[in-house]
């Protein structure tokens, strides 16, 4: 009897014991997630030494002092503000691309072909940016009168469209798209067999982004997949187009 | 006889030794000359990589018809020799994430020009790797532009090289732009009509209860929040203020708005600081650390001196299910514990 009370009074103290525990690790004060990677931490992701609105009749100047890229300067019947006035950075806006020259071989009936390159947008911290991407025609002979169809991908259920990716694994589905994998890419290139047809300027269709981060970037990297597959009637020929990337920071 | 013998030996080693070394050099030159060999025939193929950067990356302008300015771009190549042209087209915003479409054919009033003594817009010239370019471009407001906002792309591009020959091949062209932001005004007087479109949590659990509903949220959770801010003028804004959080046990906490630009007929999911988008959910901030019961949200904002100052309000809950569970299943084997070793004495 006195062993069972003893065990209840055990019991009841490690609850109480486990809860205090519990409160002590997880009550921590409320915050915001920061800004932060291997490489810095910004807690208040504005770096001027001071700032301030300074305004007469004629004009109106905000000044940032103590940043190394955003310039600004007023004149009489101009105001000109250059870089974002809320967050300075010294590393400028920079896009990449591994490899400009596209090479998809010769390709042989119903056996897909693919060739790759890198995207990288660096930004500092200055933040949000996108990636759009568009092709100047479908795949054509020089000639022009042949063309390879911007792929629908396995078609039926498994339709893909510029703006949304599908399987396409089928070697009887024929046409020309992308896949993308990587960072800030967009969700439904959900693995390697998601793929898309390129918006193409001269239907004309808009670009399509295919990258974009509206928070802080340093450094995004995703790689394009191109992908061709052509049927034992395609006219025999060297097919070619151009793909316009766009990279530009936010507003 | 030993004597000679031990002469002779260390003549026919140095002799020996100097053969060796022969035939090490020959080798030797023979290796780097295959090297070399090899080395130039690799380089006959190479890829060809782009790298760019501009800056500034943006720039705003307030103008008077009839005034122009002049604004300074650097750009740079940190890539492979490249041919590049430089061109401005106008931009229209997408969606509520600072998103743009650049447009194929310019439009507008505004008249750009490069000032440059040897490089026009659209111009081909030329970047050696590691070399920059300053290109200024002015920017002229005729006389008679109507008041309101214009919105453009500057842009530097690589020309597309040749075509591969007997191949099906694509070549990509890298843009690299900055956005640039016009407002034109005759008085310096611009049109503020911001409102607040969107303030409130994205709730994990929700429920509805006479007509109201609530937002819940396990006790860990981070709590994403959500400021989407309209503009119905012809100018662009800029939101000045804060984000406030109040909770039932005094806990507060305050975050300031970046005061992005949200442009004319558009909205903006407007971001605070501090704080990152860590997960997948698009918010303004994401609140973390260890909630328990209800609590307030608050944003106070204006759109600049002299303007309206707006105000919106909502709650959440945050419950401790886990440790409620947790509690619970302890509990349950606490006191099965007792009565079997109850039942055993």
């Amino acid at each position: 009897m006195i062993a069972k009370t003893l065990l209840k009074k055990i019991f009841f103290g490690l609850v109480v014991v486990f809860y205090t525990l519990f409160l002590i690790v997880y009550a921590t004060p409320v915050y915001a997630q920061r800004i932060n990677s291997s490489g810095y931490t910004i807690i208040f992701p504005n770096v001027n030494f001071s700032a301030g609105n300074p305004s007469s009749a004629g004009y109106d100047l905000s000044t940032t002092v103590g940043q190394l890229a955003a310039k600004q300067f007023s004149s009489s019947g101009y105001i000109v503000k250059a870089g974002f006035q809320y967050l300075h950075s010294i590393i400028p806006f920079t896009f990449s691309i591994s490899d400009i020259s596209i090479d998809l071989g010769s390709l042989t009936p119903d056996t897909p072909s693919t060739a790759t390159t890198t995207l990288t947008v660096t930004f500092g911290g200055a933040g949000q940016y996108q990636v759009t991407a568009v092709e100047v025609g479908p795949l054509t002979t020089l000639s022009g009168g042949d063309t390879i169809p911007d792929t629908s991908c396995n078609g039926g259920a498994q339709t893909c469209t510029e703006s949304s990716a599908h399987v396409w694994t089928s070697s009887t589905a024929y046409g020309f798209g992308y896949n993308m994998s990587g960072n800030d890419i967009p969700a439904d290139f959900v693995n390697s067999t998601y793929y898309r047809p390129f918006a193409d300027s001269t239907a004309p269709e808009n670009p399509v982004t295919v990258m974009s981060n509206s928070n802080i970037t340093e450094s995004s990297i995703s790689t394009v997949t191109f992908k061709a597959n052509v049927s034992n009637i395609q006219p025999a020929g060297s097919y070619q187009t151009v793909i316009k990337f766009v990279a530009t920071p936010s507003f | 006889m030993k004597f000679e013998i031990g002469k002779i030996k260390p003549m026919n080693t140095h002799i020996q030794n100097k053969k060796s070394i022969k035939k090490f050099l020959l080798t030797l030159l023979l290796f780097i000359f295959i090297f070399q060999i090899s080395n130039l025939k690799s380089n006959e193929v190479f890829a060809q990589q782009i790298t760019l950067s501009i800056s500034p990356p943006l720039t705003e302008a307030v103008i008077k018809p009839g005034k122009s300015i002049l604004v300074a771009y650097t750009v740079s190549n940190i890539g492979d020799p490249v041919v590049l042209s430089s061109g401005v087209r106008p931009f229209v915003p997408q969606g509520q994430f600072g998103d743009l479409i650049v447009e194929e054919e310019f439009s507008g009033p505004i008249r750009f020009n490069l000032e440059n003594s040897n490089i026009k817009l659209s111009d081909s010239f030329f970047l050696p790797t590691r070399q920059g370019q300053q290109l200024l471009l002015k920017i002229r407001v005729p006389e008679g532009t109507p008041e309101g906002d214009y919105y453009y792309t500057f842009f530097v591009k690589n020309e597309p090289g040749n075509f591969l020959e007997g191949a099906t091949s694509s070549q990509a062209t890298a843009v690299v732009g900055s956005n640039i932001l016009i407002t034109v005004t005759e008085s310096g007087l611009v049109d503020v009509q911001g409102g607040i479109g969107q303030f409130g949590v994205i709730p994990k659990y929700q429920l509805t209860f006479l007509g109201k509903k609530f937002s819940f949220f396990e006790s860990t959770d981070t709590i994403p929040i959500v400021l989407v801010l309209n503009n119905k003028g012809k100018n662009l804004i800029k939101p000045y203020g804060t984000i406030d959080l109040k909770g039932n046990f005094g806990e507060r906490a305050e975050f300031d708005l970046i005061p992005q630009n949200i442009l004319s007929q558009s909205s903006r999911m407007v971001i605070a600081t501090p704080s990152a988008q860590l997960s997948d959910v698009q918010s303004s901030v994401n609140l973390s650390g260890f909630f328990v019961g209800k609590y307030t949200l608050n944003t106070s904002l204006n759109f600049g001196i002299g303007t309206e100052n707006l105000t919106s309000t909502m709650s959440f809950y945050a419950i401790p299910f886990k440790v409620i569970i947790a509690t619970f299943v302890a509990l349950a084997i606490g006191i099965l514990l007792v009565k079997k070793i109850g039942k055993e004495e």
